[in-house]
């Protein structure tokens, strides 16, 4: 029982920023049908803002979380102006390559104006502590990352379903087309789409990098492609599947961790992505499959 | 047919040597002029040719973008690599290798061998994932798995040491290398052959019939399933091959020889050209090897001349890498030539003339055969689309089904040619039951379906387009009689259009064509979706009999969805008429324009003269 518990914890402490991750990718996927490979790129960025904020100017934590948070919205959105923008509705192929493109001209950037070497800044010092709970070691980061991510989570809810921004939002990612012909002004809706999954990434980015310490210019590749997977597990485009897609990612891994033995603890992504192959074997349509009826 | 397939057969070849030749002839023109550097340089270009010819198979076949490609070249990397080395030097490096690695020591075509069936059978494995994400959730999950392999490979790479020299790799041992180019030259050749003669057969034509449309491909009886797998086998082997010849010309394999970087390039080779295009791929090969040794040279240079220090750097190559990715996909996605081949020019250059072929006969008289659908409900959501619909139709009447915008009509279609299963209900064909089956497999049986919104093979040719249905057929089903490929395009009067690109044809001719292509299965009965949408009164006058001919020259029943009464009264023999989801009237025209229930819900809310 106590496992379970800590599994879970430590799980979904995991799990919020995959979630997180995974929901704007969703979102994204939903408005203009666009995987964003270059979603990782947030992570990238606030990776080298938390350095020169941290290191080079010696903000706070508090300060250098909010100027994270702000750099990856203004990076998600300069990306779609820049590039998506211009591909909106061709093939899937395209739009692929694109944000396979982004990522490379981001990293690319950074590798020309930073360097390849790792850059290492210091992580909040409450980052590493443990609350005692009875049997359970309950990492303080957990806490805060599910917390703030529940926090987060209950406020993209809440502006989706309640707001008229949120409703266009939601009429757009299931039905692009008709929210348009419903006056939905298509240019402001994906606009706004990107900034809402900015931001999320923007929360997921600030944890992250408190666990991780580093900037590199590949920083944002691993993160990418577990929101990616998540969603995909979810059901592309499935808004609450990506969420859920991201906390089962998160304790999967956890359960691997713990359960595997030693020589393959190394190897668990690698058994992960294994499983979710497996899993689309048998459920192609992801946990929360969309009605994708193409109209005939 | 012969003269689609077998007979360029030679053009194809002639084709696939010139490129070959070309690449080849240039690369030692360049290295003649320079240092040993250069002759270094080709020999990579030419490898990384093949590694582009691989990917290319897949992807243009297919139309799935693939990042793994470069995961599978690591596993033959590895492989070739773990199997070629000494086993004095595997001892020193790799002491605790599994399964008794250590020992075993082959001769480099051996490890090349047992290297390409590793990583085919990888490929069978990630195959069956792909081709089933990729037939029911669109392109975009098959990509995210094929990324997922390559991290995975990245991942055993870098952490696995104990096989794998973790992130430094391992050396195929001192002083062994490739030595000479002629096991480059061959392998390069048959890649390129061997790709040019699958984008030209069965197979690939019928994948690249679902790449262009999965729904219509399945409408006309093709399973993109096995054209997928057969794809990617083929292109891996090449893969393997390419990946097992950079090995052992680079000397080493680590985690970052296949990993983005590589990944990026190959990629950004294939679209620059045109990924449809094999001749396309190479062009991109010779234009990025320029550049790449360009912005090479530059970035090198280091002058220290103020401005230009700040672009020329490390890290330029990617950035211009990545750019011209997002630029070709913004304003040119699919590349300089598109589909193109140089066998095509030569061929268009020797063209003869082909004599244009004599109408078919009409078909003899096809047995008796019904659809019936009986009972049939349909709920989207909360919405019931189709609420115990009936319908009954034989090959012998033309029948057709009326009704008002939402009334259920192609829905019904949808459910008999098994895009929608029906929540209740019964479909046969000729009595037996067809409802839960596949599309493609309902196509075979016999049903061929047209569109609303006319769902052509647009990168294929007038002729592709038929051919592909009829090629499709063949074999899933007996006809006594079959006009050929060139028989019905001049019967639908496309002739003259024969080697256009469907996606150049203008409205009417296009309709024409998916006329032609539905007849291409010598079906037993064609089910048209609105044939005359978009056309004018005349145009869908003319079209009464083009619908006849067709169907006779077949000895197809027909079924036809429409709203223009000026044509469905022309055509039909009997009409059901439907509304909100049900049938509310069957008769003949006259019965049906006199009948009030009609008129209530149908020619009062749109007065027709």
């Amino acid at each position: 029982m106590t496992d379970l518990v800590q599994t879970l914890i430590d799980g979904l402490g995991r799990g919020s920023i995959y979630a997180l991750l995974a929901l704007g990718i969703a979102l994204i996927f939903g408005v203009m049908h666009l995987l964003n490979f270059a979603h990782g790129e947030t992570v990238t960025v606030g990776a080298y803002i938390a350095y020169a904020s941290l290191v080079e100017m010696e903000l706070s934590w508090w300060v250098t979380a909010i100027l994270v948070f702000l750099g990856a919205i203004a990076i998600s959105v300069v990306i779609e102006f820049v590039a998506f923008r211009w591909v909106r509705g061709t093939e899937d192929f395209t739009m692929l390559l694109t944000s396979f493109g982004v990522v490379f001209v981001v990293q690319a950037f950074f590798v020309m104006y930073a360097g390849a070497t790792v850059r290492s800044f210091p992580r909040p010092e409450w980052a590493d502590r443990v609350w005692q709970v009875g049997d359970l070691n309950v990492g303080v980061i957990d806490v805060v990352t599910i917390g703030t991510t529940a926090i987060s989570l209950a406020v993209t809810a809440y502006v989706l379903r309640r707001t008229m921004f949120g409703t266009s939002l939601r009429a757009a990612a299931e039905d692009f087309d008709a929210a348009r012909l419903m006056g939905v002004r298509s240019n402001r809706v994906i606009r706004q789409a990107f900034i809402v999954a900015g931001a999320l990434a923007g929360v997921a980015a600030v944890f992250y990098l408190m666990r991780t310490g580093q900037a590199r210019p590949v920083v944002g590749l691993a993160p990418m492609l577990k929101g990616i997977l998540a969603a995909i597990v979810g059901g592309l485009g499935s808004l609450s599947g990506a969420v859920l897609g991201g906390f089962v990612l998160g304790v999967t891994e956890v359960v691997l961790r713990a359960w595997l033995p030693e020589y393959l603890v190394g190897l668990t992504d690698a058994v992960v992505f294994a499983f979710i192959g497996l899993f689309f074997v048998f459920r192609p349509q992801g946990l929360i499959p969309v009605e994708a009826g193409e109209r005939v | 047919m012969r003269s689609l397939l077998a007979g360029r057969v030679g053009s194809q070849v002639v084709g696939s040597l010139a490129l070959f030749l070309i690449m080849v002839l240039g690369g030692l023109l360049y290295a003649s002029v320079g240092s040993v550097t250069r002759d270094i340089l080709v020999t990579q270009m030419l490898i990384n040719a093949m590694m582009v010819v691989g990917i290319q198979l897949f992807i243009g076949n297919t139309g799935i973008l693939s990042f793994g490609h470069i995961g599978f070249a690591g596993i033959a990397g590895y492989t070739f690599v773990l199997l070629a080395m000494s086993t004095e030097w595997k001892q020193r490096v790799l002491p605790n290798a599994p399964l008794g690695l250590v020992d075993i020591s082959l001769h480099p075509l051996g490890a090349t061998v047992v290297a390409v069936i590793v990583t085919l059978l990888v490929a069978v494995l990630l195959g069956f994932g792909l081709v089933r994400s990729g037939a029911r959730s669109g392109a975009v999950a098959a990509t995210v798995i094929t990324l997922a392999l390559l991290f995975v490979v990245h991942e055993v790479g870098t952490v696995y040491a104990d096989l794998t020299g973790g992130r430094n790799g391992i050396s195929l041992s001192i002083g062994v290398l490739l030595e000479g180019r002629t096991w480059v030259y061959v392998a390069l050749f048959a890649s390129i052959l061997g790709s040019r003669l699958f984008k030209s057969s069965r197979v690939g034509r019928l994948a690249q019939a679902a790449r262009d449309d999965d729904l219509a491909a399945r409408s006309v009886g093709i399973d993109p399933a096995p054209g997928q797998m057969i794809a990617l086998l083929l292109s891996v082997a090449i893969v393997s091959v390419a990946a097992c010849l950079r090995v052992f010309e680079l000397g080493t394999v680590a985690p970052s020889t296949f990993f983005f970087d590589y990944t990026l390039l190959t990629l950004v080779m294939i679209i620059v050209g045109g990924r449809k295009s094999i001749t396309g791929s190479l062009l991109g090969v010779v234009v990025f090897t320029a550049v790449n040794e360009l912005t090479r040279s530059l970035a090198g240079s280091g002058s220290g001349a103020g401005l230009l220090d700040l672009v020329l750097r490390e890290g330029l190559t990617d950035i211009v890498l990545g750019a011209a990715m997002v630029g070709f996909m913004i304003f040119r996605p699919n590349g300089l030539i598109e589909d193109r081949e140089v066998d095509d020019w030569l061929r268009s250059r020797m063209r003869t003339e082909e004599p244009r072929p004599a109408a078919p006969g009409p078909a003899p008289v096809p047995a008796p055969a019904t659809i019936r659908a009986t009972d049939v409900v349909v709920d989207f959501g909360g919405f019931r689309a189709l609420d115990h619909a009936d319908l009954e139709a034989s090959n012998q009447h033309i029948v057709g089904i009326i009704g008002p915008n939402g009334a259920g009509k192609t829905t019904l279609l949808n459910v008999v040619t098994g895009l929608i299963r029906p929540d209740e209900g019964s479909v046969t064909l000729k009595d037996r039951s067809i409802a839960g089956m596949e599309s493609f497999s309902i196509a075979r049986a016999g049903l061929a379906r047209t569109f609303q919104t006319m769902r052509l093979f647009p990168s294929l040719t007038v002729r592709e387009n038929v051919a592909v249905a009829s090629l499709s057929a063949q074999g899933h089903r007996e006809v006594g009689w079959r006009p050929s490929v060139d028989e019905l395009i001049a019967h639908a009067g496309l002739w003259e259009l024969r080697d256009r690109r469907a996606r150049e044809l203008d409205y009417g001719n296009a309709r024409r064509l998916e006329l032609a292509r539905a007849a291409a299965l010598s079906p037993v009965f064609m089910l048209l979706d609105e044939p005359t949408s978009g056309m004018s009164d005349t145009e869908s006058l003319a079209m009464i009999d083009e619908v006849r001919r067709m169907a006779e020259c077949v000895g197809a029943g027909v079924v036809v969805i429409d709203h223009d009464l000026g044509f469905i009264t022309g055509i039909c023999d009997t009409i059901h008429c439907f509304d909100q989801g049900t049938v509310i009237s069957t008769g003949t025209p006259a019965e049906i324009q006199a009948d009030p229930a009609v008129q209530a819900a149908y020619l009062g809310v749109t007065v027709e003269a």
